[in-house]
């Protein structure tokens, strides 16, 4: 694991320990409803300080607590083109099987590349430190994937162009 | 499979099965190949007469490069007139196949490949002006040659599909092939570059690769196109150009043949791969996130619903 | 009202002041704040606490910059002071930072520091300097050879403000070392920020 990883992952841990304290909470603003107050946003005082953890300026996570939701925003290192359009499609077929995901919100949070959103059903139907261990998991392959899909991408490509090549000698 | 073959592999094996002895049957067959060419195989007077008919979305521009003599010369006499809706049209009669095995292979592999030597034409004018053109040019020095020699011969573009083209221009020391290939998507594109990238980089990387052909590319038109009408340059990246500088060792009279044939398939052979690639990952990533979905349901606490027993052993019912 | 608008489109729950929409939230301030403070105040408070890292007192600089964090400060001074807060968890080398951060912790109104340091470290993070929220990849890769293998780590050169980042982090474990998770919770639930 790299230098920097460790303390970033285990910064991004305690934080989403933290902000995971998040219990039911009926709307207020309209009779019989209960809705995720982060996204609702209806009353202010029942949001709290967004925290953001970053490791540097292209991987970030933005932690948004409320009273019952906490919304978990990842941004995903691109480092190229290539590595852009990776991450692109990746979170792409995920979010299109968020209905089988739970948490996973359908839609990023601008700036970002994938958005969880966790309500206070989820912790009580779900074990909330294995809900950490899970986002922790993601963020650690969702990079290792990217990699060596890009890898894969090169030498695949090396491969072929060699191939062409040859019957040419 | 890694390379393409050259030859349409269903006509192939449907010739392959008349051919054999087979009782014979009336066929009517419609044959797609790459690059929207069509085939349409049918007996229409007899069963033992097969006609073989091609459809070139070019067959203009190739007949004015000489794909008609290129015709021709490769099946001479079973040429008969065009079908209609078609371009060029061939018979042959079952009944008066030649007799040893060698030879009918021979034929069958000969319209298997009606595509590629159809499309050959242009590459074969070029090849020939190569060697004009070297011929010319040896009897000058560098500095003295005329202006005609030292700037090769006229581009011929072959508008082999919808947006693209690929153009030929042969010169005293060498003929350069210039695909043009359109990329829809976003990540083609990308794909796309990283395959093109590897192209170029191949012959200097790999030694065994320093006499392949030099490979180029750009997004926008190279100089060799200068003055071609026609030429698309929407600007936006989308259009690549991939030259192809191939060498005096490679245009031999040994060894055109194949460089033909092989040159045909760079297109289709590289979108092919792009394809493959994408469907590669996608399923790494459904693998991916079934992985992820195991995760997750690890948080879920297992709350299996087992029978419950009393202590003498009896179960609970409910009552109806 | 202007009839230009659709009323339809007025979102009614704004005009109304008993509306939760318009919650007083100064109303959840503490009454302890401290008074308001300019940038010009906090860069006073800047000079001292350089001194005091210069003449290598690191546990004094750190206590004096968080005992005096403008909470009811302008942005202004909130920015001068995070720079100041920044400059000092910089200057202290990593072998330190643990008998530093007892030293702060330590004393009356330890607590509420370790908490204010928590804010800083979050509120270092999430500013990440100029050219921050610039999504997109490195262009201009030229496409003609270069002559080099396009397969390198991904991991060589991070990104900007990867140094910064990781000082804050290294001290956001530390923190939490000490200080525990309720910390963070603290840090989420304080109005008063940083």
């Amino acid at each position: 694991m790299s230098q920097s990883l460790r303390p970033y992952l285990q910064c991004v841990r305690s934080s989403l320990t933290a902000a995971l304290a998040i219990s039911n909470f009926a709307s207020q603003t309209s009779e019989r409803h209960n809705v995720p107050e982060i996204e609702a946003a209806s009353s202010p005082e029942l949001l709290l300080n967004p925290l953001t953890v970053s490791r540097n300026e292209n991987e970030k996570v933005l932690i948004e607590p409320s009273v019952n939701s906490v919304r978990v925003s990842i941004r995903i290192k691109q480092a190229d083109e290539i590595e852009h359009i990776l991450v692109h499609k990746f979170t792409r077929f995920l979010t299109m099987r968020a209905e089988s995901f739970f948490i996973l919100r359908r839609k990023p949070v601008k700036g970002y590349d994938i958005s969880f959103l966790i309500t206070n059903f989820h912790t009580e139907a779900m074990l909330k430190h294995k809900l950490v261990d899970f986002i922790l998991q993601f963020m650690e392959e969702v990079d290792k994937e990217i990699s060596e899909m890009k890898l894969f991408l090169n030498a695949r490509a090396r491969f072929v162009a060699e191939s062409f090549l040859t019957p040419f000698d | 499979m890694l390379l393409l073959d050259y030859e349409n592999i269903l006509i192939r094996s449907l010739l392959t099965e008349r051919f054999s002895g087979a009782p014979p049957a009336s066929i009517d067959q419609i044959v797609s190949d790459f690059d929207g060419v069509t085939f349409h195989l049918s007996t229409p007077e007899s069963k033992t007469k097969i006609l073989i008919s091609i459809n070139v979305k070019c067959f203009r521009e190739l007949v004015q490069y000489g794909a008609q003599q290129v015709l021709e010369r490769e099946y001479g006499p079973y040429i008969v007139a065009p079908e209609p809706g078609y371009d060029f049209s061939v018979v042959i009669d079952l009944e008066s196949l030649p007799d040893d095995q060698e030879a009918k292979d021979d034929l069958i592999m000969r319209l298997a490949l009606m595509k590629r030597n159809a499309m050959a034409a242009p590459f074969e004018k070029a090849f020939d002006e190569f060697a004009q053109l070297a011929e010319e040019a040896s009897r000058y020095t560098s500095e003295s040659a005329p202006q005609g020699v030292e700037e090769g011969g006229e581009v011929m573009t072959i508008h082999y599909r919808e947006e693209e083209a690929i153009y030929i221009k042969a010169s005293h020391d060498r003929v350069t092939v210039i695909f043009s290939t359109v990329f829809r998507e976003e990540t083609d594109r990308i794909f796309g570059k990283v395959f093109l990238q590897e192209f170029v980089d191949a012959r200097r990387r790999v030694l065994t690769l320093q006499n392949a052909p030099q490979v180029l590319f750009r997004n926008d038109a190279p100089l060799e196109l200068a003055g071609v009408p026609g030429l698309q340059d929407a600007g936006d990246g989308k259009i690549s150009y991939i030259t192809f500088v191939l060498f005096p060792r490679h245009l031999t009279p040994q060894r055109r043949y194949e460089t033909i044939s092989h040159i045909q398939t760079f297109r289709d052979y590289f979108h092919y791969h792009i394809k493959a690639s994408k469907a590669y990952i996608h399923t790494r990533m459904r693998k991916r996130t079934a992985d992820f979905l195991q995760v997750l349901n690890r948080a879920r606490p297992e709350n299996e619903e087992r029978e419950r027993k009393t202590a003498s052993g009896r179960t609970f019912r409910v009552q109806g | 009202m202007s009839t230009a608008q659709n009323y339809r489109t007025i979102n009614i729950d704004t005009l109304d002041p008993d509306s939760p929409q318009n919650f007083p939230l100064p109303t959840l301030l503490p009454s302890t704040l401290p008074p308001p403070s300019t940038s010009s105040a906090a860069a006073n408070t800047a000079t001292q606490v350089r001194q005091l890292l210069r003449s290598g007192d690191a546990t004094g600089a750190l206590r004096v910059v968080l005992d005096t964090a403008p909470l009811g400060g302008d942005e202004g001074a909130k920015q001068v002071h995070l720079a100041t807060v920044v400059d000092v968890l910089q200057g202290i080398r990593q072998g330190e930072m643990g008998r530093v951060l007892e030293g702060v912790l330590v004393g009356e109104g330890g607590g509420e520091r370790g908490d204010c340091l928590m804010k800083y470290l979050y509120k270092g993070m999430a500013s990440t300097g100029p050219g921050s929220g610039s999504q997109s990849p490195r262009k201009g890769i030229s496409p003609q050879s270069t002559g080099f293998s396009q397969v390198q780590g991904r991991n060589l050169g991070e990104g900007g403000g990867g140094q910064q980042m990781s000082v804050l982090l290294n001290w956001h474990e530390k923190l939490v070392e000490l200080a525990g998770t309720g910390s963070i919770v603290r840090v989420m639930t304080d109005r008063r920020t940083v």
